[in-house]
């Protein structure tokens, strides 16, 4: 083994990449099965359909979303296929207006205006926005903020007009309710426990 | 974890490196220059990594694993300058002597 | 001087001035936080922020290119293949940056539709460019790689750091093709997207980088090439060792397995060790030409890059990289802070030395020195230390008051934004983010201006 010819670590170099790529497959092959939709921590796009909480899990040391009862969104059940095509629209949402230029989701994103990941589940909805838009639901009050954000702002830092239309602003709004169902290992921590320590 | 002790544990991890790294940065100058004391005040860096790593598996709610991964770490620090100087010096030397 | 050195030149002066835009939307962005109605409407921060970072992307892109062109003749010893394709892709590559930042100043956004993506805006960090520009930029790519692997055959011949750079450049186009995608699951979504982003700047630029930097030794320190590729070998091991897995520290949050907290902490926390190597080898090669090079600026900026790369990528990566921490800083101004000075440390370094190649080499002196270059070299330092230090304050206030404390929420999101501690870091950020732009134009005037004539240096012995 000599470890001044460059051969030595030539050799090196090839079969750590190698390795280290043989199981980044595996574990990536491991990993769909988590994260497609209806995987371990990724539900069916359908979920929409009922209540989402989230809870702190003592064996897992981390809160974990919470499926519940039936709560049809916007009053309405919707098939697997109706579910899929409004996740299309809101995801075709964020990127045609560089949501995550502003905002992250799951951590990733910019970092100007708060994460999403939750946002389904803030309580800024119910003490802030369905007293401002004159809304009675949660959705209703999402959606007509996101078609006019420059009408609600909440401090310095408003929002800004994307010209969102109303169906785009529904898909959206089911995005973000069936991205509040993933199961993020706990991110992010503490979600609405102001003051609560686990 | 506490608030506090994410900043705590956070700014301890960051220190440990830096230690690291002046460990490194004075070990090599000191051998680059021959001045026994910066090799000397090198080593102190490292017994400040250690010190730091040690306070990190005492103090800090990380658990068991990642704090045996940090005290390795310290050690594997100790090694690098030395191991990394001497084979520099190796590698140059037999350049030196293929000429 | 080969005609793809005279290409080189063009794609450097093409990167200079694209980070000029870049520090110029990075000034704009910073502004936002300070004066949050400005341009409301008219031109969000969104976009701004696009700016920033896609002309960061581009133009250290264009800066390796120009590196590689410049490099490839002389290393295989002959004009590289296909040359009248590669200065044809340069203006491709130009005019598609231009239109781009047009659509993107001008017209902004779409409807939710794929028109928007092939015309518009894509919407995903780092590649929000229309689809029809990301077309463009594998034409570019694939075409640089011909150029590069098709002169090695002409040559036939091959040497250690060439085979390391071409099969580097399968990878990094391979996993730009996810650019295109718009997958409807963002879990998904964001796992391939880190494939791009993580093995572009956390591998094979790294690599790329690498070759880059063993060419620039052999030339400005004398370095000889049994020992840069020895190097070479070594850095490719330990950094693809731990930071293939180490692509595992992106995938705590997404909806990924459990088992990627452990794995990619582990690998991630690696990741410090092979650059400390990096610091001592930069301080062996600073002692044994005894600082003395006949070109200083190119000789401290590799410095730079081996200690920037250590203290950016290093001690800050380090200090956020375990899940326990993580979960509390990611998405943070902390991230932020961690993402300029490893970019820089690792990347903006390394090419601003390959320009100073350049300068020596186009204006024939046989000793690069001067006063100018140093003010160039302090003013980006320091401005760039300055920015990173106030987001690192900025970034702690928000995980410790937003995150920790507040729960997460939009409430505790504009508290903490309101935070004394968070605001002095953004005033902070401004400041040294001038300081930082005032460094850029110097560099710029330093690299326009005709260096004056030193005399040669007496030979100096080498030490025993």
């Amino acid at each position: 083994m000599d470890i001044e010819d460059p051969s030595f670590w030539r050799a090196g170099a090839i079969s750590t990449t190698l390795v280290m790529l043989v199981v980044l497959a595996f574990l990536t092959i491991d990993s769909m099965g988590y994260i497609r939709p209806g995987g371990k921590h990724v539900p069916e796009y359908d979920v929409i359909n009922r209540h989402i909480g989230y809870q702190f899990d003592w064996n897992r040391r981390a809160a974990v979303p919470v499926i519940g009862d039936a709560e049809p969104l916007f009053g309405k059940t919707v098939t697997k296929t109706e579910a899929t095509a409004l996740m299309r629209t809101g995801k075709l949402v964020i990127q045609s207006r560089a949501c995550m230029d502003c905002h992250t989701i799951f951590g990733n994103g910019a970092y100007y205006a708060p994460d999403l990941t939750k946002s389904w589940l803030d309580p800024a909805w119910q003490q802030i926005w369905i007293p401002m838009t004159g809304k009675t639901t949660r959705e209703d009050a999402m959606v007509e903020f996101l078609m006019h954000p420059d009408k609600y702002p909440t401090w310095a830092r408003a929002m800004p007009n994307l010209q969102i239309t109303e169906d785009e602003a529904r898909a959206t709004v089911a995005y973000l309710k069936w991205l509040s169902s993933i199961d993020t290992n706990g991110f992010p921590a503490n979600f609405g426990q102001a003051g609560k320590q686990p | 974890m506490t608030p506090d002790a994410l900043l705590e544990t956070a700014a301890l991890m960051g220190l440990f490196v830096l230690a690291g790294g002046g460990y490194g940065g004075l070990y090599s100058a000191g051998r680059l220059w021959a001045r026994p004391v910066l090799i000397r005040a090198g080593e102190v860096c490292w017994l400040v990594a250690f010190a730091i790593a040690l306070a990190i598996a005492v103090w800090t709610p990380l658990d068991v694993g990642w704090k045996l991964l940090i005290l390795a770490s310290a050690i594997v620090y100790a090694l690098i300058p030395p191991f990394t100087w001497r084979y520099l010096e190796r590698l140059h030397h037999e350049q030196e002597s293929h000429r | 001087m080969y005609r793809s050195q005279k290409l080189s030149l063009r794609y450097y002066t093409a990167a200079v001035a694209l980070f000029g835009v870049m520090t110029v939307f990075g000034l704009l962005s910073a502004l936002y936080y300070l004066y949050p109605s400005m341009l409301f409407n008219v031109f969000n921060f969104n976009m701004s922020k696009i700016l920033h970072i896609d002309t960061l992307v581009i133009w250290l892109l264009m800066g390796f290119l120009g590196a590689v062109y410049w490099y490839l003749p002389k290393e295989l010893g002959r004009e590289v293949e296909g040359m009248w394709l590669a200065e044809l892709m340069f203006w491709v590559f130009c005019a598609t940056v231009a239109v781009v930042a047009v659509v993107f100043l001008f017209v902004q956004y779409g409807g939710a539709n794929e028109t928007s993506l092939w015309l518009i805006n894509q919407g995903r960090k780092y590649v929000e460019a229309p689809r029809w520009a990301a077309i463009g930029i594998v034409v570019v790519m694939a075409v640089f790689a011909y150029n590069v692997i098709a002169t090695c055959i002409k040559a036939q011949k091959m040497t250690g750091i060439m085979w390391v750079l071409v099969l580097d450049l399968i990878p990094l186009l391979a996993v730009y093709m996810d650019a295109f995608p718009s997958d409807t699951n963002m879990s998904t979504d964001l796992y391939w997207w880190w494939w791009l982003v993580h093995m572009w700047v956390e591998s094979t630029w790294e690599v790329l980088i690498g070759c880059i930097m063993a060419l620039v030794l052999m030339d400005v320190m004398g370095t000889s090439r049994r020992i840069v590729e020895t190097w070479l070998y070594i850095e490719v091991m330990l950094v693809l060792g731990a930071g293939i897995l180490g692509l595992g520290h992106h995938y705590f949050w997404i909806g990924t397995p459990q088992y990627w907290l452990s794995i990619g902490g582990f690998f991630s926390a690696l990741e410090p060790l092979p650059l400390l190597g990096m610091v001592v080898h930069a301080i062996y090669d600073a002692g044994t030409h005894r600082m003395k090079t006949n070109n200083q600026p190119a000789f401290y900026w590799i410095t730079a890059e081996a200690f920037g790369n250590f203290i950016g990528a290093g001690i800050w990566g380090f200090m956020m990289t375990l899940p326990q921490i993580n979960m509390f800083s990611h998405g943070t101004q902390w991230t932020v802070s961690h993402g300029h000075f490893a970019f820089y440390g690792a990347y903006v370094c390394g090419i601003i030395a390959v320009l100073y190649v350049a300068k020596q080499h186009v204006s024939g002196v046989d000793v690069l020195a001067g006063r100018a270059w140093k003010w160039g070299f302090g003013l980006l330092n320091f401005g760039m230390v300055g920015m990173v230090m106030a987001l690192l304050l900025a970034g702690m206030a928000q995980a410790f008051y937003e995150r920790a404390i507040g729960g997460s929420t939009l409430m505790a999101f504009t508290t903490a934004s309101e935070n004394p501690w968070f605001t002095s870091g953004m005033y902070a950020r401004m400041f040294f983010g001038v300081i930082f732009a005032a460094g850029y134009f110097v560099l710029v005037y330093d690299l326009l201006t005709s260096p004056k004539r030193v005399p040669v240096l007496q030979a100096q012995p080498e030490p025993a």
